[in-house]
């Protein structure tokens, strides 16, 4: 190396321009018309396994892999046929009777039979994975022939079809799974050797089948040449795994991406040009603060009244437009909008004066101070920390002083199933389309899974028991009559004030303008089949 | 020099029992339930859906059982199965070993490379406009966070003047080239695929200038107050005084003594670079041990926790070693024993 080398900057960067231009970074080769499409998002997959997966991104997948039984139709309501060409409910909703669609058949070729149903729906349920809770109350599954299958529950269950078509539902072929280590007896819990096999395989009917997965890189399907109804119009699909929003309408804006599913609304404001497309659609996924009366760490008793005074003290018009700018929702109670029974429930204002007064009547119009522990994350576009800022400054105005903790996910969970967390702040997303996981999941019900976060064993007084037989009845009930009963239920929800919703995020789907078909779907995310490229 | 490498290379394993041990009680013992990353947050509520989970995982063993299993497991080479990709951790690893490495290693050549060059240049024309240009150079490398400016060289080369290309290895619409090495560049010229190579070195590029910058500045920080130091030394005008041309003092002369003091923080850099890994690889989701790493840490993952651990104290161990050895080669008076 001569001085020259060593001082001359200039030629330097007059080689490396001049590299880059011999290496023509400024472009890719030309693609072939039917390139695969990439989606940009954060993939949150934590199997591959149709039985054990239980994710936003295995939605996606499941549901380009696995055919269900029914399927669920773009206005997110209705339900359509699938892998079922027809079905009957009995009169009080506890048998299910299934036709196949003869025409049927697996990436491989082979006919699905009524067994592979039997044999995937009990493998859900004795494998005991996270999805399993969707056969709960399922008695019996029968095929008394090639193409029936009849399953009885327990109890009437009317939202079991629309539990049917959840893709972690999904067919398999239950020949070629059985013969990787698949199992769907009894014993499946400690049997099934097979998810090993189903992070590099797929054994289904969908749309698509599995072409590779590089955990934390990339999803790719390619299009089942086999597949028995309409074929995609895609011929291969990338998930690339791209966790910072910006980074994803980055990839967008340059065309490294097709299509970004995790902007937030500040990011999408950002993005230019003419070849990019932003929609903002409604979503069914919200934001909820929750208290719990049975914390151990409360200083006052948390009564309907004080619950109520905080509820009226937070300024939900705020909220959203300081936690997702214009792009998010009000939701009157935990069953999200568009949901049955959702409708016409008075939105949620703040009531400064009544609050006060509420909180006077309580003997609090001093203020007590409330520990408000929450996940310290990002979801849906909203920051739990700076939305709990907000609430933070709304209580205030109350004299209730909230001490707020950020928390990383697996501590609050141990937290909040613990003692207990007085104010507390988290999300959800449904699994299917139908109001009962809500009130299941919701409602003051003895057992119910945030009855006991909420502390009924130390205050048994936030049992709420018309929520236990308003529900019972829903579920019996034929189509007709189920939206006023969970109505019914949302207004019992809302007296609760234990779960508060705050925001429902719009869900932000950017993409070029080239693809078509682009939607959300409330039990599959976003159906990769109807996507298409001009 | 044979006993002292030896002898370093033996009680490595001692040190690496210990690395493990402490790492295993202490990521045992942190508040939070590994389960929710495995049947998932809602599913806690479900004492059958847990109980099965904690079976099949191990995780209703008693504690020292489980160390003396895993210690068993990893003499034996085995990592256990990752809580959050399912996959044995081994294999992780070794998918993205190569990525970091890859990334780390062109890091190190903008950076090391950077760094001895601007310190050199400031050294020699010091107080001049060169010194005070390589000077905000190095300071604003060790200034900038990671995360902003990676998203702002993104921006600018990427997305508004279209030279570089986005996040990733390589474009998602191509397939990655055969695996032998795992360097997407190295596998890629091996193949014979030199599109391939050439799209993978210009997605090289960003993630390892921003993050090599950050250790530029470090360096040429060092290398200047060294190379000054040496340069006022009466060898250098001896050499100057017996006619050696000024590149030769700079570079034969100065720059190697100047050397053995860089040499210590490059042998950090690595570890430095690796570690600071983590923002490049999330911002330009470069799927390293970086990202692993954190998610592992998010999740308590254990056994992936583990195995970062066991490759990080391993590599840190084994730098630390060849920095020693570098010493002795670079500086005669340097004696090893």
């Amino acid at each position: 190396m001569n001085r020259r080398d060593l001082i001359s900057g200039r030629h330097l960067g007059w080689a490396l321009a001049g590299a880059m231009l011999a290496m023509g970074v400024g472009g890719l080769p030309a693609m072939a018309q039917d390139k695969p499409l990439v989606i940009a998002r954060n993939m949150d997959i934590n199997s591959l396994d149709p039985h054990r997966g239980f994710c936003d991104t295995c939605q996606i997948y499941f549901s380009a892999a696995y055919d269900t039984l029914v399927g669920l139709g773009p206005d997110n309501k209705t339900l359509t046929p699938k892998v079922a060409s027809s079905w009957t409910v009995n009169e009080n909703q506890t048998v299910f009777t299934f036709k196949l669609d003869p025409k049927a058949k697996f990436s491989d070729g082979t006919a699905i039979e009524a067994k592979d149903v039997k044999w995937s729906l009990e493998r859900l349920k004795n494998l005991k994975g996270s999805p399993a809770f969707l056969m709960d109350g399922v008695k019996s599954i029968e095929a008394p022939d090639a193409q029936t299958i009849v399953i009885s529950m327990d109890a009437p269950n009317s939202e079991f079809l629309g539990m049917v078509a959840a893709p972690y539902m999904g067919v398999i072929n239950s020949k070629v799974a059985a013969a990787n280590g698949a199992a769907a007896g009894a014993d499946a819990a400690t049997a099934d050797k097979a998810e090993a096999w189903f992070l590099a395989n797929s054994a289904g009917s969908g749309p698509f089948t599995l072409a590779s997965y590089r955990a934390d890189d990339e999803l790719r399907v390619k299009r089942n040449g086999a597949y028995w109804r309409t074929a995609p119009a895609l011929s291969e699909v990338v998930i690339k795994q791209t966790k910072d929003a910006v980074a994803q309408a980055q990839m967008l804006q340059s065309g490294a991406a097709d299509i970004a599913m995790q902007v937030d609304g500040e990011t999408a404001k950002t993005i230019k040009g003419g070849d990019v497309v932003v929609n903002t659609i409604p979503s069914y996924n919200y934001v909820y603060v929750a208290l719990s009366p049975g914390a151990k760490s409360n200083t006052v008793k948390l009564t309907p009244e004080v619950r109520e005074a905080i509820a009226a003290a937070l300024d939900y018009k705020g909220l959203i437009e300081f936690t997702v700018g214009d792009a998010g929702r009000p939701q009157p109670s935990p069953i999200p909008n568009g949901f049955p029974g959702s409708d016409n429930l008075p939105e949620p204002k703040q009531d400064l004066a009544r609050a006060k007064d509420l909180l006077a009547k309580a003997g609090l119009d001093k203020g007590f101070e409330i520990d408000a522990r929450f996940p310290n994350m990002n979801v849906y576009g909203v920051d739990l920390s700076q939305m709990m800022q907000k609430v933070q400054q709304d209580l205030a105005k109350v004299n209730i002083k909230a001490k707020l903790q950020p928390l990383t996910f697996t501590v609050w969970r141990e937290q909040v199933s613990g003692d207990g967390i007085p104010l507390t702040a988290v999300f959800y997303a449904p699994d299917y389309y139908g109001s009962a996981q809500y009130v299941q999941y919701f409602a003051m019900i003895q057992g119910g899974p945030w009855a006991k976060r909420a502390g009924a064993a130390n205050a048994p007084d936030i049992i709420n028991p018309r929520e236990g037989d308003l529900l019972k009845q829903a579920l019996a009930a034929p189509a007709d009559q189920q939206n006023k009963l969970y109505r019914d239920l949302a207004l019992e929800m809302i007296k609760d004030k234990i779960i508060i919703p705050v925001v429902s995020p719009d869900m932000i789907m950017a993409h070029g303008k080239a693809i078509k078909g682009v939607r959300y779907s409330a039990c599959c995310n976003l159906p990769l089949d109807e996507i298409s490229r001009n | 020099m044979l006993r002292y490498l030896v002898r370093r290379l033996v009680t490595m394993p001692l040190l690496l029992l210990g690395i493990v041990t402490i790492a295993f009680a202490l990521s045992n013992l942190t508040k939070g339930d590994p389960l929710i990353s495995i049947i998932g947050e809602r599913q806690m509520d479900n004492p059958e859906i847990v109980a099965a989970a904690k079976a099949r995982w191990g995780l209703d063993r008693p504690l020292p059982e489980r160390y003396l299993r895993y210690v068993g497991n990893l003499v034996q080479g085995d990592l256990g199965i990752s809580l959050r990709t399912k996959q044995p951790v081994a294999k992780d690893l070794m998918t993205r070993l190569p990525a970091t490495l890859e990334l780390v290693l062109a890091a190190m050549v903008v950076g090391v490379g950077g760094g001895i060059l601007l310190g050199v240049i400031a050294a020699r024309y010091r107080n001049r406009a060169a010194d005070h240009a390589a000077r905000f150079v190095a300071l604003i490398g060790s200034a900038l966070p990671v995360f902003w400016s990676g998203l702002l060289l993104l921006f600018v080369f990427s997305v508004l003047l279209g030279w570089l290309p986005g996040p990733g290895r390589l474009d998602a619409r191509l397939t990655p080239p055969p695996g032998v090495t795992g360097f997407y560049t190295i596998d890629a010229l091996l193949a014979g695929d030199f599109t391939t190579f050439r799209l993978a070195l210009t997605h090289l590029i960003l993630p390892a200038c921003v993050l090599g910058w950050a250790v530029m500045g470090i360096i040429s920080r060092l290398v200047r107050s060294s190379m000054l130091d040496v340069l006022a030394q009466d060898y250098i005008l001896a050499a100057r005084a017996k006619g050696a041309s000024g590149p030769r003092v700079l570079v034969n002369h100065a720059l190697r003594n100047a050397m053995i003091p860089t040499l210590t923080i490059i042998g950090f850099s690595f570890a430095y670079l690796i570690t600071g890994a983590v923002l490049t690889e999330t911002i330009f989701s470069w799927p390293g041990i970086g990202s692993y790493t954190v998610d592992a840490a998010r999740s308590l993952d254990y056994p992936a926790i583990m195995g970062v651990t066991i490759v990080g104290g391993s590599a840190f161990l084994l730098t630390n070693l060849v920095t020693d050895i570098a010493y002795a080669v670079v500086d005669p008076r340097v004696k090893l024993g």
